[in-house]
């Protein structure tokens, strides 16, 4: 009775991440058709949002990589593990959205789940060779690789159109950017809301639910699809800002090559089952669009703090993760720990919600 | 060197570079084949003003054919995306 009202507390706290991811992450997926004017942006939220649930369906090769490749299902002893692990994603993904920096929610839920899993089972509960074989190399090439794949189209497309007029270029292009952020929302749908449907399946398992290796029922994909649709339609428009202007001025043509970029990298990853940052892809593409063009065009700057929230991503979300797991562990292992805890967090997040509506409006697409 | 060679035993070498490949060859064709979509369709409105009747023809030939190859492209990606 005990372990499944802390799974029902972790399947809802894994959809509260999948919201937080969408709400998050999306911003970015976004920004460019935005920055270049290509969609309104409550038209391209909306598309996004509903690409994003489409999108979620397509593929099980992540969620696959997530439930049984990164931490051992058998060190899962106890769900407040997964819950803890989700606690410390969610926590890094509201810190730095409060901040305006655009971090990987992929790196902090991986982060996360490593941090409480050490913290309860050891180092040998992570699976060394799926962590480095299929997160952390693929999340460092697969950036720089958006950041080649962007820059060698947008010079291919400059030399193309270069003797053209350039206001049906700039048309032509913007209409291009609803094929090619669709294609980026689809790819981010695809993506990430795969990953709350591998830790939902790890739940599942470490509850006894599912058999180990099991791929995710119907309707953790079905509930992951929704929450992160739900979470893109809410917004976050802090992120749009850094992502889509600070970043670099970009034209049409640019902005459809680091959409395109984007797109192509995320969705090759997925068929592979590489749990990406589409955060770190998004950017890469941004930055090798612009850096074609002229490389002094990137706000080198704004690009090294973006850069900074990375590279914090994976050891916070893990502190976090640890510390919540020895949190909920003073009340043992069963629901009272996940519940006070809960309880904790969404008075905390209320707090910075309020006060955040006491300082006015966000920060608008500009 | 010996890790070099650890690490490339733990990476899913093949995978990745397959990822690699996938993602320049469809990332960089489809903005080129959209950008010579976008080349033969404006030549063409600018030829047929001018009469150019034959040019014209062959800027709207390679419009279509860009468009259809990078509309080609994509639906060839979810295709495999969804058959895993």
């Amino acid at each position: 009775m005990s372990s499944d009202l802390i799974l029902v507390i972790v399947v809802a706290t894994a959809l509260a991440f999948d919201f937080t991811n969408g709400f998050h992450d999306t911003a970015n997926v976004v920004a460019t058709s935005i920055s270049t004017g290509a969609a309104a942006p409550r038209v391209a939220i909306a598309y996004a949002a509903v690409l994003n649930f489409v999108g979620a369906f397509l593929s099980i090769q992540v969620a696959a990589t997530i439930a049984n490749d990164v931490i051992d299902p058998e060190a899962i002893s106890s769900l407040n593990i997964v819950y803890a692990g989700l606690i410390g994603a969610i926590s890094w993904n509201l810190i730095t959205w409060y901040f305006g920096l655009p971090s990987s929610s992929s790196h902090a839920l991986i982060g996360g789940m490593i941090g409480s899993a050490v913290a309860a089972a050891g180092t040998g509960a992570v699976i060394t060779d799926g962590l480095v074989g299929k997160v952390l190399v693929p999340g460092v090439v697969a950036p720089v690789l958006a950041f080649l794949v962007a820059g060698i189209a947008i010079g291919l497309a400059y030399r193309v159109v270069r003797r053209l007029r350039p206001g049906p270029v700039t048309r032509g292009f913007q209409f291009g950017q609803i094929i090619s952020g669709g294609m980026l929302s689809l790819a981010h749908g695809t993506n990430d809301a795969q990953k709350t449907m591998g830790v939902i399946t790890l739940a599942l398992i470490a509850n006894g639910n599912l058999g180990p290796g099991a791929d995710p029922p119907f309707w953790v994909i079905a509930s992951a699809a929704a929450a992160i649709a739900l979470g893109t339609y809410s917004g976050g428009w802090r992120i749009i800002r850094t992502t889509g202007t600070r970043i670099i001025k970009m034209d049409a043509a640019q902005g459809f090559s680091a959409q395109g970029a984007g797109a192509a990298v995320i969705l090759s990853s997925t068929h592979f089952g590489f749990p990406l940052s589409t955060t770190h892809v998004i950017n890469g593409g941004v930055m090798g669009a612009g850096a074609a063009k002229r490389l002094s065009a990137v706000r080198w700057g704004v690009a090294g703090n973006i850069a900074l929230a990375w590279a914090l991503t994976l050891p916070a979300a893990a502190a976090i993760g640890a510390a919540t797991y020895g949190l909920t562990r003073i009340f043992g292992t069963g629901a009272l720990g996940p519940v006070l805890v809960s309880l904790l967090a969404i008075s905390l997040i209320a707090a910075v919600f309020s006060r955040r509506a006491q300082r006015g409006a966000p920060v608008p697409a500009t | 060197m010996r890790a070099a060679v650890a690490l490339a035993t733990l990476v899913e070498g093949r995978e990745l570079w397959q990822t690699v490949l996938a993602s320049l060859v469809s990332g960089v064709g489809v903005t080129v084949f959209y950008s010579l979509a976008l080349y033969g369709v404006t030549r063409f409105a600018d030829l047929s003003r001018g009469d150019r009747t034959l040019a014209a023809a062959a800027a709207a030939t390679l419009a279509a054919l860009a468009a259809a190859a990078c509309l080609a492209s994509v639906a060839f990606g979810i295709v495999v995306l969804t058959r895993k």
